[in-house]
């Protein structure tokens, strides 16, 4: 197990909704215990004997880093558009790898049978060839030109309809996707999972969206994220080995599975090892 | 001393017949190896590695279609040779010989299942003595929970023990199967006559879980 690279990038270890109520959030992260205090514009994070780490409100969540020389924050640039609904869904602990739960974030072979009748439905289990790329400039992997059946993409829809996808995954344990907004065929909603390690073997999920959607109640919003994120967690909890296997003979892809593929051999050509099985069949 | 004592053993009992119904999966545990236990529609009997090969997800969770097992992650469908047969992502592709689920060998005997991790597995025939009363599991080792059940008066009296490892209480016959599932726990798999009656097996059971308070108790 190594934190060497880990330690260097920002994790999500609050939301807004429990420093606003007030709330002292006692957690973890990569193993350490955490204290996450004070106000939504000025959060305090502590470690066990009262360092103060840097501590930030992004997307509706508070950051922590605790490396001497943290990578930047990834941007989310729809953030700033203020036309958007945000919604922080709340904390979803499961006991796996935090690398599992954003591999699984990242497919879609998985809605007709996890999601059903939802993100998918039989027979429509076809995923058609799509892009994967390391994008070297910023070194972020993206996956594009993806298109899948959906009997209800999100809250909005209120029909199957045939929905476009691209994820980007900007930090290890943080990714996002751009998927059709039903109401607005032309824009992109935006959904992100920011996972945070308590340990190898377990994370909370903090999904975030920001959608074009000013009908549907906030509360109705978060329960089908939620929904979604529960249903995920049966699978992750059930995988073995529960850390990430980086060697690719310990598990068998297939064609759909290219941006799980790309995903791992860039977490191992990165050190990224920090959740992951990194010895050899 | 339960039936199987004495005797060497190459297989297991993991679960009783009647509670796994035909289309049906069940998670059970041999010599420390996880497993996904589970019959086709023709009744037909399989034992793997609890594991897709595709993304490690326990098959146990999965769900049985005609003579098929699917994976509940992505519904990869195996054959009963554990050989993979469809790839739900791509219909038209012939899925590779080499994604495969490792298969047990496994039998039924004397209303129980019984896995092997050789390539024989061997019931034991417990006469007719194969009538399923229950299973329970006991926090404690092996040794300790089949010791119990000699310990454990029935009706006042200890059990007497036959020849053949069975005991007999209160005049009922039993067999007690182990499968020690860690070092410190034990699958109980509790079997009687078919002859003994509806109140007899209730005391019987209720002596079962005096069997484990006394087991327990001793582990602790």
């Amino acid at each position: 197990m190594s934190t060497e690279y880990a330690r260097n990038d920002w994790y999500v270890v609050a939301d807004v909704n429990q420093l606003a109520a007030g709330q002292v959030v006692e957690t973890r992260l990569l193993g350490q215990p955490l204290r996450v205090s004070g106000s939504p514009d000025a959060p305090l994070v502590t470690t066990a004997d009262g360092t103060a780490l840097p501590a930030q409100l992004r997307y509706d969540h508070i950051w922590t880093s605790p490396g001497a020389d943290p990578r930047p924050l990834p941007d989310i640039a729809e953030a700033a558009e203020r036309d958007r609904t945000f919604v922080p869904c709340g904390g979803v602990r499961v006991r796996c790898s935090p690398l599992r739960a954003v591999e699984n974030f990242l497919d879609i072979a998985h809605f007709p049978f996890v999601h059903t009748g939802i993100l998918g439905e039989e027979p429509h289990t076809e995923v058609a060839p799509y892009k994967v790329e390391i994008r070297e400039d910023v070194d972020e992997v993206w996956a594009t030109q993806i298109g899948f059946h959906q009997p209800q993409a999100a809250k909005s829809a209120t029909e199957a309809i045939e929905t476009r996808y691209e994820y980007r995954v900007p930090a290890p344990t943080t990714a996002v996707l751009y998927k059709t907004c039903p109401p607005k065929p032309e824009a992109w909603d935006v959904i992100a999972i920011f996972v945070q390690p308590l340990a190898e073997n377990e994370c909370i999920a903090w999904p975030w969206m920001a959608l074009y959607d000013e009908v549907t109640p906030y509360a109705d919003l978060v329960q089908f994220q939620q929904e979604i994120f529960l249903q995920d967690r049966s699978i992750l909890e059930n995988q073995k080995p529960t850390l990430l296997p980086l060697d690719p003979r310990l598990e068998i892809p297939t064609r759909c599975d290219l941006t799980s593929v790309v995903y791992r051999r860039w977490l191992k050509r990165k050190g990224a090892t920090y959740g992951a099985l990194t010895t050899a069949a | 001393m339960g039936v199987g004592v004495g005797v060497r053993m190459n297989s297991v009992a993991v679960g009783l017949s009647r509670d796994l119904a035909p289309k049906r999966v069940m998670r059970a545990v041999a010599y420390g190896h996880d497993l996904a236990v589970w019959r086709d529609g023709e009744n037909g009997l399989h034992a793997w590695d609890n594991r897709c090969p595709h993304r490690g997800m326990r098959l146990s969770h999965g769900f049985v279609r005609g003579d098929r097992l699917a994976c509940l992650y992505h519904g990869w469908q195996y054959r009963k040779d554990g050989g993979c047969a469809y790839i739900p992502a791509h219909p038209g592709l012939e899925p590779p010989e080499t994604i495969r689920a490792q298969t047990y060998s496994v039998i039924e005997k004397s209303g129980v299942i019984w896995v092997s991790t050789g390539n024989d597995a061997q019931g034991v025939d417990t006469g007719p003595v194969s009538e399923p009363l229950r299973s329970l599991t006991f926090f404690c080792a092996e040794a300790i929970a089949r010791a119990a059940f000699e310990d454990t008066p029935f009706a006042g009296n200890l059990p007497q023990v036959e020849s053949t490892g069975r005991l007999v209480a209160g005049g009922h016959p039993v067999a007690v199967l182990a499968n020690p599932v860690t070092e410190s726990e034990t699958l109980i798999h509790v079997l009687t006559s078919a002859g003994v009656g509806i109140a007899a097996k209730k005391a019987l059971s209720r002596w079962c879980e005096a069997a484990r308070s006394v087991a327990e108790r001793q582990a602790a």
